[in-house]
């Protein structure tokens, strides 16, 4: 093969794998868009009480009380920094912030 | 690194922001696009104050940015020009300063909200070609405003939805980044050989 049929085939290789990337994030992207209603925003280590609270329209309080904390709306800790200063897996205080979330949707529902 | 960040932010606010902004600018791979948004919805609590958050995330990708063009103009191009020497490469970076030159001053600008990925290559590639430091400034300034801007915005906007309108955000950005890839090899396989005439270097 010659040098430039070489240089052309790997350009239209190129050309195919970028229309097909454009093609993947883009379906991806509406995908998303599609279901973006009908999904809760996950708990993280990184999100502070009162953040939980405003994603998932529900009271801080017993939030704050579910992990045996005193409410305070000043409070920003990220849970992680929580569940290192109490000695307990991030994981479980995630838990535990699910319950009381599930708990104060259905007491608003009622 | 992400929940890091993020947990930095919420402990922080603003100066955690700043350096974010800034490192993340000069090339390495931080979730700024997603700090911007959770940014936003923290200023929809009332958390954080919006012009402020946009003043210091835009100051500090800026200073990022410069980083980025000063290591292109003065550190990079010694040893860029060692490096492609070496390798035999020379003609390769003439082509790469001319087509930093030719982007110019709208290429800085939409690589800084729109094609983010391409940001801090810009930045070197404008350094490298030696693109004016007052237009690169300005088109910068502008860019980086609008980008702080605009993804705050979102975050107070869908201040509950922050992970998702990150997602939705990253995929369309690199859907965007595909899309131009394909338009230039394209325009390169189908019109290379028709376009041999020399084009004219702008600087905008």
């Amino acid at each position: 093969m010659t040098a430039p049929r070489r240089a052309n085939l790997i350009l239209a290789v190129a050309f195919v794998l970028a229309i097909a990337a454009a093609l993947f994030f883009g379906v991806r992207a509406g995908r998303a868009v599609r279901h973006v209603h009908s999904r809760n925003e996950q708990i993280r280590g990184w999100m502070s009480v009162p953040f939980i609270a405003h994603t998932r329209h529900v009271h801080e309080e017993p939030l704050f009380r579910a992990i045996g904390i005193t409410p305070d709306r000043r409070d920003h800790r990220p849970i992680r920094d929580i569940a290192r200063a109490e000695h307990v897996p991030v994981s479980r205080l995630i838990d535990e912030l699910e319950t009381a979330v599930d708990k104060d949707q259905q007491k608003d529902q009622r | 690194m992400t929940e890091q960040i993020l947990a930095a932010l919420a402990r922080y606010g603003e100066p955690a922001l700043f350096v974010v902004a800034a490192v993340a600018s000069i090339g390495i791979p931080l979730p700024v696009m997603l700090l911007l948004i959770v940014t936003g919805s923290l200023t929809a609590q009332g958390t954080l104050n919006f012009g402020v958050a946009v003043t210091v995330a835009a100051v500090g990708s800026v200073i990022g940015d410069q980083a980025g063009y000063a290591i292109g103009r003065w550190g990079g191009h010694a040893l860029v020009g060692r490096l492609t020497r070496l390798m035999g490469g020379a003609k390769r970076l003439e082509e790469a300063d001319a087509r930093a030159r030719r982007w110019g001053g709208p290429g800085v600008f939409f690589s800084r909200w729109l094609l983010t990925p391409l940001g801090p290559w810009i930045n070197l590639a404008s350094g490298l070609a030696g693109y004016s430091w007052p237009r690169f400034t300005l088109w910068d300034v502008l860019g980086e405003a609008l980008f702080a801007a605009l993804y705050i915005s979102l975050g107070l906007a869908f201040s509950d939805r922050v992970q998702e309108v990150e997602s939705i955000l990253g995929d369309l950005t690199w859907a965007l980044v595909g899309l131009l890839v394909a338009a230039v090899i394209g325009w390169k396989l189908f019109f290379g050989k028709k376009a041999t005439k020399p084009s004219a270097v702008q600087s905008v």
